[in-house]
């Protein structure tokens, strides 16, 4: 049972390092319903570290007993092997021991580097700049058109003097309504894993791509739900608006852009979206696409632990 | 009851606008309106201490001064919010990133191409 388990779970794994990242990536229908493609790109994630360090696991463990659970309680109660425990078994547990201390260390540390740079942002804000009329919301004296948000527990919400003198009122409402998004929906928790990966395994092309992927996609969601609270005509446009000055203004400085096409960069996509919005996700797909999502988690964790009930 | 923020704010407000350093008696008398004790003083100065905004001389008693302008530190903030590397995209979240001046130009022409307010509701 055990070697079929694993030979399952490294092809599973294989699956979700290359083939199934580049073909989200390269999707057309994410950018209909971003929250989805957002569930989607976390089970892929999950999936793919738990199938690679589940098959490591279950091939270094299969001289303890018949499945992993099994193999496991054997391990942790000192009973000896049952079969000769070769080389390779060593090996591929210490592969399984690194990978899965690299992969949660790096996310602790992302954590807590980013929330150390989080409290140092706020410190400064706080002093530099006085108390705006929204309690939640600062003015910085900037003459670079930019917005953003500070997540955490107390969050914040800036805007530069430039950003203020370069929009009208209803695009700086739709750059509010943009971050708030943000801010409700906890969007920088979507993205952490991904940020971490990609730091744990730069070797891999599917980390890079899976970042840049969420990141734009948790960007359109933001766009969508400000659009929702949005009043006047033509929200749609005042908020390419917004993004067309905000990025015109900003610069291109130390900002990586790939292509040079409109559709080829992330603001781009984000400004054709709004102008020509794409029909949303039928209701089909979009329990097609969750449910996927869901048997995506669901198989490795099958593999890992049903063969002690077989 | 002002908040420790209020309170932080109006200090390096002080030492901003004082000519040279001062001592932290001198800080309570100009924050006279407040009626604040001398050790709320000091615990407001250790605390600008420890986060790196105000550093104090050997003398007796201490002088305090900021160690950078207010435009100092709103230059050191936004340096960081502008040249943040892709790695730190998760510390903040920016409404959008800067494009170079091509690709501004094409979604300058994209807006105009969708014509004045001409969505379709």
């Amino acid at each position: 049972m055990l070697p079929a388990t694993a030979a399952a779970l490294a092809v599973l794994s294989a699956l979700l390092a290359w083939p199934v990242p580049a073909l989200l990536a390269r999707a057309r229908w994410p950018r209909r319903d971003p929250l989805v493609a957002l569930v989607c790109w976390q089970a892929v994630g999950l999936a793919g570290g738990l199938s690679i360090i589940g098959a490591l696991l279950v091939h270094g463990l299969a001289p303890w007993g018949h499945s992993l659970p099994e193999a496991a309680w054997a391990v942790a109660t000192g009973h000896p092997a049952e079969a000769p425990v070769r080389g390779d078994h060593w090996v591929t547990l210490t592969l399984a021991a690194v990978l899965a201390t690299e992969l949660v260390g790096v996310l602790l540390l992302s954590w807590v580097r980013t929330t150390r740079t989080r409290r140092r942002h706020r410190e400064l804000l706080e002093l530099v700049v006085q108390p705006a009329s929204l309690p939640d919301a600062r003015l910085l004296e900037h003459p670079a058109p930019v917005a953003f948000c500070i997540p955490g527990a107390r969050p914040l919400l800036v805007l530069s003097s430039g950003m203020v003198a370069e929009l009208d009122d209803a695009q700086l409402a739709a750059v509010v309504a943009h971050e708030r998004a943000h801010l409700r929906e906890h969007h920088h928790l979507y993205l952490l894993p991904f940020v971490a990966w990609e730091a744990a395994l730069p070797v891999l092309p599917a980390a890079a791509r899976a970042h840049a992927a969420v990141r734009t996609l948790v960007e359109m969601r933001a766009d969508d739900v400000a659009l929702g609270s949005l009043p006047g005509r033509a929200p749609r446009r005042t908020l390419a608006q917004a993004i067309v000055v905000a990025a015109d203004g900003a610069g291109g400085g130390g900002v990586p852009i790939g292509a040079l096409a409109v559709t080829g960069s992330a603001v781009g996509a984000r400004v054709v979206r709004l102008l020509e919005p794409p029909s949303p996700l039928p209701t089909w797909a979009r329990v097609l696409a969750l449910l996927s999502a869901g048997l995506l988690l669901l198989v490795p964790t099958a593999l890992l632990l049903l063969p002690a009930v077989l | 009851m002002a908040s420790l923020g209020d309170l932080e704010r109006a200090v390096m407000d002080r030492l901003w606008s004082a000519e040279g350093p001062l001592a932290a008696a001198e800080l309570r008398d100009g924050l006279a309106g407040r009626g604040l004790a001398l050790t709320t003083v000091h615990t407001v100065l250790s605390r600008l201490e420890q986060k790196g905004f105000v550093v104090h001389d050997e003398g007796r008693p201490r002088r305090f001064r900021a160690r950078g302008t207010r435009a100092d530190h709103a230059a050191e903030l936004m340096h960081e919010v502008l040249g943040q590397a892709g790695d730190r995209q998760a510390v903040l979240a920016r409404f959008v990133g800067g494009v170079d001046p091509d690709e501004a130009r094409l979604l300058r022409e994209l807006l105009a191409a969708a014509g004045p307010d001409d969505e379709p509701r």
